[in-house]
């Protein structure tokens, strides 16, 4: 077991994590002297900085994060999606026609229209207007098939797994490809029906279940099963 | 409730493409219902209530029995009225404020549905005709909503009338006065059960869920009471439906509807 | 529509209360966090023979968009009683009573929510009071932190509550129904128990000034005891059969 990892420990909102002189990031809160816990989650004290891993919450556009949105509407030269936040995203125009351009509204909504679903990187996320978003890069653009859904964003890690071994085991079990944003949404396509239902009762599992520690044999006993 | 979005046309195809195949989103069959759940006595200071859960659609019904007057064309019954309230925390797009069409159909659905199958034996609430009668007040607040309200409100209603103890009023001197410690059952004739169903294409769905619901051509909801009868029906929805799918749905409000009653007597048996 | 019983006993000669308890002893209290499938957070609250469900969403999109502030998120509470919930059917529409407390129970929650990181957005808080029985709001605040804490909104503390009085001539903690009725004074108190601030307080009654000092001191004890239920309530949800991963 590492160092740091015997220092983790579950805290409430308004919980004592330290006095010590370090730099705070996500969740935590400096009160006088003591730093405090503004989530449910577990704490984590490194040696220069300090942060609460929260068990909770809805997803927060971080920069450099990949997620899935769905376009909601085109204006000017943007399009907005809703990326499963409080805040949407906003996609220049510029970002997907090139520097300098000055797409026509047709132009824009026939490359991408309402409804459409994408898979982008948050570029920009200042609290102060909507998060920039961008699909220029590779792997990265509208998606065209498959079956949306919805989990908590606090979740996503556990159905990745450890290097990927939870969305493998899922993916290898029913074929199906599964596309998954940090934001909690989450794209799966399978062309065999079954396949696909397993597939979201798989992800269902982990939303549900994901603090059990026998969630992985759960799920691929689940998988592994004739019905759904 | 107002503010669900459009249709979702994307979602609608794809749930049509599941149908296709006799299959549905959350692995029902198409005239499966979701799991039905009853709880009786949730709230104890009041006269009756009840917690139906069906599937992950949640509404706690309360009932309260007070003295009233009489409706002026009817004085020899007792008052019964149903009301509905979808909360806020209900969905994120439920909204607070005066209660818009959809509830008022609602609460007015599941009225009829119990007014017209006679469940009440409203005679037995009169204490002295044309001025003094019980009132019985079956309010419903949804918590949670994963579609199909109607059914799920009335399963709420109708288990809380059942296991509602009704007060005992006397005359005395021209006024009614309560007589303490002598409640007696509710004065049921029959169970209604309401069972709503869903058309999206050619397909009828029994109970969608929000997903299903929202992409629904039309619905309607049929009450039918313990001898197989039909008694109340609604039709909702912007398109309609053929002579032959009404049929259909009406068998299928009977045979399931047969089911969901057994559902009923075992959540609130012994307390009559 | 009998007359109110003036001749409850609220205090006998063994310093034993109308409902069986000593004067510093709260009734039962259960709560049970995310209780909701829809609600980003959710709570269920059974003080004595009070029952409160609590939903919150948020951050989220502001509607009506004049309410929204450009500088921080905004907290909106509505406190409300089901028809059912009251000994006489209540009405459904919000009465001042219902919108006093909603202000009140914001006011409670407002100084411990940190929503400057979410301009332009609201937090909703939904109470819903299934059955009353002396002593709602400050069981609904108690449910309403927990929902909070529930949908991950920032807080610096939790918010605890518990009312004291004053009934048969003694200082008593966590005032009934009856008591409420027939008793000397209410006083509800929110407080927020890390930061040692007290967030609501209200009163209702006659009390001497030390009795004042006395009484928020019993319904501070109150508190404490409420504040570690609703701990439990999220370590039973969050933190057992835990993987520490």
């Amino acid at each position: 077991m590492k160092k740091f990892e015997s220092k983790k420990r579950y805290v409430l909102p308004g919980d004592f994590i330290t006095t010590a002189p370090l730099r705070l990031q996500d969740n935590v809160v400096l009160e006088g002297k003591r730093i405090i816990s503004t989530t449910i989650g577990l704490s984590d004290i490194s040696d220069d900085s300090v942060r609460v891993l929260s068990l909770t919450g809805i997803y927060l556009p971080k920069t450099d994060d990949l997620v899935i949105g769905t376009i909601k509407s085109v204006s000017g030269n943007s399009w907005f999606a809703d990326i499963n936040s409080c805040y949407q995203g906003m996609l220049l125009g510029q970002d997907v026609f090139g520097r300098g351009s000055y797409p026509t509204m047709d132009e824009m909504k026939a490359r991408l229209n309402r409804g459409d679903i994408i898979y982008a990187r948050i570029a920009n996320s200042d609290r102060q207007r909507e998060p920039l978003i961008s699909i220029a890069d590779k792997d990265l653009g509208k998606i065209d098939s498959g079956e949306l859904i919805k989990i908590s964003p606090t979740k996503i890690p556990r159905l990745i797994g450890k290097r990927g071994s939870m969305i493998q085991t899922i993916e290898g079990s029913t074929n199906a490809t599964i596309t998954v944003g940090q934001n909690g949404m989450i794209v799966v396509s399978c062309d065999e029906t079954n396949g696909l239902l397993k597939a979201l009762l798989a992800i269902r599992m982990v939303d549900e279940q994901a603090h059990l520690v026998d969630l992985t044999d759960k799920v691929k006993k689940m998988l592994e099963s004739n019905g759904v | 409730m107002t503010g669900i979005s459009v249709i979702d046309k994307l979602k609608r195809s794809k749930i049509l493409d599941l149908l296709q195949e006799g299959k549905r989103i959350d692995g029902r069959l198409l005239d499966e219902p979701r799991p039905l759940v009853i709880d009786t006595g949730v709230i104890p200071h009041a006269n009756g209530s009840a917690r139906a859960r069906l599937g992950d659609t949640e509404i706690v019904a309360g009932v309260k029995v007070q003295l009233d007057r009489p409706f002026p064309d009817m004085g020899d019954k007792g008052i019964f009225m149903c009301t509905a309230e979808i909360l806020p925390l209900a969905h994120p797009s439920a909204e607070t404020g005066p209660p818009q069409p959809d509830v008022i159909e609602l609460a007015r659905v599941v009225d009829r549905g119990i007014r017209e199958s006679g469940m009440i034996d409203l005679s037995q609430f009169v204490l002295e005709k044309d001025k003094s009668v019980i009132g019985l007040f079956a309010d419903s607040v949804v918590t949670d909503h994963d579609g199909n309200l109607f059914d799920t409100c009335s399963y709420a209603a109708v288990s809380a009338i059942i296991t509602s103890k009704i007060p005992k009023w006397e005359m005395k001197d021209d006024a009614p006065v309560l007589v303490e410690g002598q409640e007696s059952d509710t004065p049921i004739t029959t169970i209604p059960v309401s069972v709503t169903m869903g058309r999206i294409g050619e397909f009828i769905i029994v109970d969608p869920n929000l997903d299903e619901w929202e992409c629904l051509d039309a619905r309607i909801t049929i009450t039918t009471t313990s001898d197989g009868n039909i008694v109340a029906v609604q039709k909702g929805g912007s398109d309609g439906f053929s002579l032959e799918q009404l049929v259909n749905c009406s068998e299928l409000s009977i045979t399931i509807g047969k089911k969901i009653r057994e559902i009923i007597k075992q959540a609130t048996a012994g307390s009559q | 529509m009998g007359g109110r019983d003036t001749d409850v006993v609220l205090l006998d000669e063994n310093g034993i209360r109308s409902d069986g308890r000593k004067v510093n002893e709260t009734r039962k209290v259960t709560i049970k966090a995310g209780v909701l499938k829809n609600a980003d957070g959710s709570a269920y609250i059974e003080f004595g023979g009070n029952k409160i469900l609590a939903g919150v969403f948020g951050p989220r999109d502001v509607h009506p968009k004049h309410l929204s502030n450009a500088d921080t998120g905004i907290l909106r509470v509505r406190y409300h009683m089901e028809p059912f919930s009251v000994g006489e059917r209540k009405k459904p529409a919000p009465s001042r009573r219902e919108i006093e407390i909603s202000k009140v129970i914001k006011e409670a929650l407002e100084p411990a929510v940190m929503l400057e990181g979410f301009p332009r957005t609201v937090v909703d808080v939904f109470l819903e009071v299934l059955q009353a029985d002396g002593g709602t709001r400050c069981a609904a605040l108690d449910a309403a932190s927990v929902a909070l804490a529930d949908a991950g909104i920032p807080m610096k503390d939790m918010v605890c509550a518990c009312a004291s009085g004053k009934a048969g001539d003694a200082l008593i903690l966590d005032v009934n129904n009856e008591e409420d009725q027939a008793g000397q004074a209410d006083m509800p108190i929110g407080y927020m128990p890390n930061l040692g601030k007290i967030t609501l307080l209200q009163l209702d009654g006659v009390l001497t000034p030390d009795e004042f000092k006395e009484c928020i001191e019993l319904g501070l004890e109150g508190c404490k005891q409420v504040y570690e239920i609703q701990k439990n309530a999220l370590r039973e949800k969050y933190f057992s059969s835990g993987d520490n991963n």
